[in-house]
């Protein structure tokens, strides 16, 4: 088939031309931000568009400067996207089982209810997320507002919408002759879930996993509610700092930390690609 | 299969996990009563009930699934969007947070409180006489010593009490002093010590060994609901709107107020209150437009590129890794880093356009420059989605309508972006949401400036609805959370209602297994 539209449409310039184009215009920030994290002024990319003097004052800095805790901020960022990815997960895909597998009263409306919350982001509750978490940091300051544990929990309170949809989609695909047939031989449903399900939703976890935690990696609004203090912040929070008030429009830092940050999160991504892909394009043909 | 979980271990750790958890949340239980707390209380009490209950029981199944998703989801969401909507319905802003008691205790205690005008300071020593809390006061300019006991603070005459070497009455008889550990102990005491003279004139202790003499310049009288200035007599009202306000001139208030129950005055505000209406429904339009064409830009631009790379061209591989780099970049940063770029002095797009051009100063530029941002940030997602949808497409498809004599351009108008577009129709509406509220984007570019241009306080070019609440809430003096709230649930109204119809219409509802 495609010999036959290739011979009908002779040339695919336009096709080459286009996707250069696009190419063109996804690479230049990313070009950017590499120049003008070794670039000594300070500003994004000045006046010329090519490196001059390749300078790495930037990057040491970032590890060298007491009031930047920049490394802090990453290991905050790891931790708790990390923690926020693989309990989310871990809630989803219990959730999922159920909604999947169980039979039990109002199973229907609470999917539907699901549904319908997943499109709320929960920072839309800002101002009263803000208010119940100084009240419960009355009581317990350790995981109220200001702290990274609150800032957890609420992350957590937006898991269930957010993956139990895409991860009983995953299982529905499973035949369901597997677990009646592990009933037959007299397993328990926790059994059925841990020893069957688990191991078969690899794939499908591994992408909600990472799509959580790069999603966690990159909020913002609740983080910079949440962590005033300088050394608590996320990478996020902290490298916004840098160019807004904090630190004086500082954008050699800003793009020096950025690289650094984006680098292990790019690799992940790129290696995972194909996992991604196929979760993403699945995703759409399921509907 | 069997036994490798032997029941008696699976239990021994369920009954680890659910005894510590018990034991956890009771003292957790334990602290909120300690403070008062009682929703927090009762809302762990539940938790322990529903949690012990369900993973005791046998029949349940389903609920031991579901129950750390469902804790979660409440307290973090359900409950958040419920205390929302609460908190729309009062003037809730700053000046205005605490409850009224609390604001009348805080007006008695501190505002009413005025310190006199020779601004009288005593030598405070602590102590107790019998079991009594006392504390000796000396007047540190005329040294009038006074004895203050069950708040009255009664003159004392020479004779009556022992002076120290530096002229402070440190004694009186049966007068036992604190020692240092008592003091330490005794900040509550301390505190609260408030000693009368009469005439509204009271001892206040500052710290452990000093007190002032204030006068009570506000009484509050529960009966009327009044406040009364017993030096001039002024009377203050409840003016309705969270202040006490002078019966005469409703513009004098006494601070602090307090969350004054309004109903939907916050609501009615956004329409009748010109300086509100016109920025929120120019906001609106705003939103809505941006929704709507960054989500066609992403969806057109991802379409063709996913036409123009289904066949086999050259360099294919290469070309798919990098188009979906910008997918792979954290989105915070690309979004700094573009705000950065677009910068009119040192930004790299005036560089490479060799323009001086303010892209964010002016508002379609900055319009114009949030969609371009958004298409590079979103255009490879939907590259991805298309080329799913497009394999997805029956391999015949094409071939069958050639030979019906349909033209290229027809194949691909009438019948792949009909049908492609009826595969995508899930992810594009969600796409639609997410963008409605897409607070990063705007925030972190643009603060949703240039901010003269609307004429609202906080409403600016580029703001969407989110970060017009967000903005409303924690960006002003006002920190108008209540006005906020409001904005927030005419949000979660609209996008709930075209979730509600796109799902209706997807009919992902009814398909559902």
């Amino acid at each position: 088939m495609s010999r036959h539209v290739s011979k009908r449409n002779p040339s695919s310039a336009w096709r080459h031309i286009f996707i250069i184009f696009m190419i063109f215009f996804a690479l230049f920030p990313i070009y950017t931000v590499l120049l003008s994290s070794v670039n000594g002024s300070g500003a994004l990319a000045t006046a010329s568009l090519w490196p001059r003097h390749i300078v790495f004052s930037n990057y040491t800095k970032l590890f060298n400067d007491a009031s930047i805790p920049y490394l802090r901020w990453v290991v905050n960022s790891i931790v708790l996207a990390s923690l926020n990815a693989v309990i989310s997960v871990l809630i989803g895909i219990f959730a999922s089982y159920a909604f999947s597998r169980l039979k039990f009263k109002g199973r229907k409306n609470s999917l539907r209810l699901l549904l319908l919350i997943q499109v709320f982001p929960n920072f839309l509750a800002l101002a009263a997320i803000y208010v119940i978490m100084e009240r419960i940091y009355n009581v317990y300051p350790h995981i109220g507002i200001g702290t990274t544990w609150g800032l957890l929990l609420v992350y957590l309170g937006g898991s269930m919408g957010a993956n139990a949809w895409l991860l009983k989609g995953f299982l529905d695909s499973i035949p369901m002759e597997l677990d009646e047939a592990a009933k037959i031989d007299g397993a328990s449903p926790s059994q059925i879930f841990w020893l069957i399900f688990m191991p078969l939703t690899k794939p499908i976890i591994v992408v909600t996993t990472l799509l959580t935690f790069i999603g966690t990696f990159n909020e913002f609004v609740l983080a910079s509610i949440f962590l005033q203090e300088v050394k608590a912040r996320t990478v996020a929070v902290g490298l916004e700092s840098f160019v807004g008030s904090d630190f004086g429009a500082n954008w050699g830092a800003f793009a020096a930390g950025s690289v650094i940050a984006a680098i292990p999160l790019v690799t992940l991504f790129l290696s995972l690609q194909r996992y991604i892909v196929g979760g993403v394009a699945a995703g759409s043909v399921k509907g | 299969m069997h036994k490798v979980f032997g029941s008696n271990f699976g239990l021994v750790v369920k009954l680890l996990f659910l005894s510590s958890f018990t034991a956890l949340f009771t003292w957790m239980t334990y602290l909120a009563i300690l403070k008062s707390e009682w929703a927090i209380a009762v809302a762990l009490i539940v938790i322990i009930i529903a949690a012990n209950y369900i993973y005791m029981s046998k029949k349940p199944v389903a609920g031991k699934f579901l129950l750390p998703g469902v804790v979660f989801l409440i307290l973090f969401m359900i409950v958040p969007v419920i205390y929302t909507t609460y908190m729309s319905g009062f003037i809730y802003k700053a000046g205005n947070i605490i409850t009224k008691e609390e604001a009348i205790h805080q007006i008695i205690t501190n505002t009413g409180m005025q310190p006199d005008e020779n601004n009288t300071t005593y030598d405070m020593v602590l102590g107790t006489v019998g079991s009594k809390y006392t504390a000796i006061l000396t007047d540190q300019t005329s040294h009038q010593v006074y004895l203050g006991q069950d708040g009255i603070a009664k003159a004392l005459s020479a004779g009556q009490y022992h002076l120290n070497a530096d002229g402070i009455a440190d004694s009186v008889p049966g007068f036992k002093a604190y020692d240092d550990n008592q003091l330490a102990a005794a900040d509550q005491q301390i505190s609260t010590t408030k000693e009368s003279l009469g005439n509204n004139r009271y001892i206040l202790a500052q710290d452990a060994q000093t007190a002032a003499l204030f006068i009570q310049t506000l009484t509050y009288n529960a009966k009327t609901n009044t406040l009364l200035n017993p030096v001039d007599g002024t009377v203050y009202i409840d003016g309705g709107k969270g202040y006490f306000v002078n019966k005469d001139d409703a513009t004098q208030r006494i601070l602090p107020g307090w969350r004054q129950p309004t109903w939907f005055s916050n609501y009615t505000s956004i329409f009748t209150n010109s300086k509100l209406r016109d920025p929120f429904i120019r906001v609106f339009l705003w939103t809505f437009a941006f929704a709507f064409i960054t989500v066609i830009m992403m969806f057109g631009v991802g379409l063709i590129l996913a036409i123009a790379l289904d066949k086999k061209i050259k360099f294919r591989n290469m070309y798919r890794a990098l188009l979906i780099l910008p997918y792979a970049m954290p989105s915070f940063m690309s979004i700094l880093i573009w705000a950065g770029m677009l910068n009119r002095d040192y930004g790299s797009v005036n560089t490479l356009l060799g323009h001086h051009i303010d892209w964010l100063g002016q508002v379609w530029l900055a319009r114009g420059a949030v969609l371009l941002v958004n298409l590079w940030l979103g255009f490879p997602y939907f590259y991805l989605i298309s080329t799913g949808a497009i394999q997805a497409l029956p391999a015949d498809l094409e071939e069958a309508a050639a030979i019906d004599g349909a033209s290229g351009p027809q194949i691909f108008w009438r019948i792949k972006l009909p049908l492609v577009l009826q595969i995508l129709s899930p992810m594009l509406i969600a796409s639609f949401a997410f963008n409605f509220n897409n607070f990063n984007l705007v925030y972190l570019l643009t603060r949703g400036g240039p901010t003269n241009v609307l004429g609202g306080e906080t409403a600016g070019g580029t703001d969407l609805l989110i970060t017009y609440a967000y903005k409303t809430a924690f960006a002003t003096n006002d920190q108008n959370y209540g006005l906020a709230s409001a904005i927030s649930v005419v949000v979660f109204v609209i996008v709930g209602a075209i979730s509600m119809w796109s799902l209706r219409r997807s009919r992902v509802l009814e398909d559902m297994r």
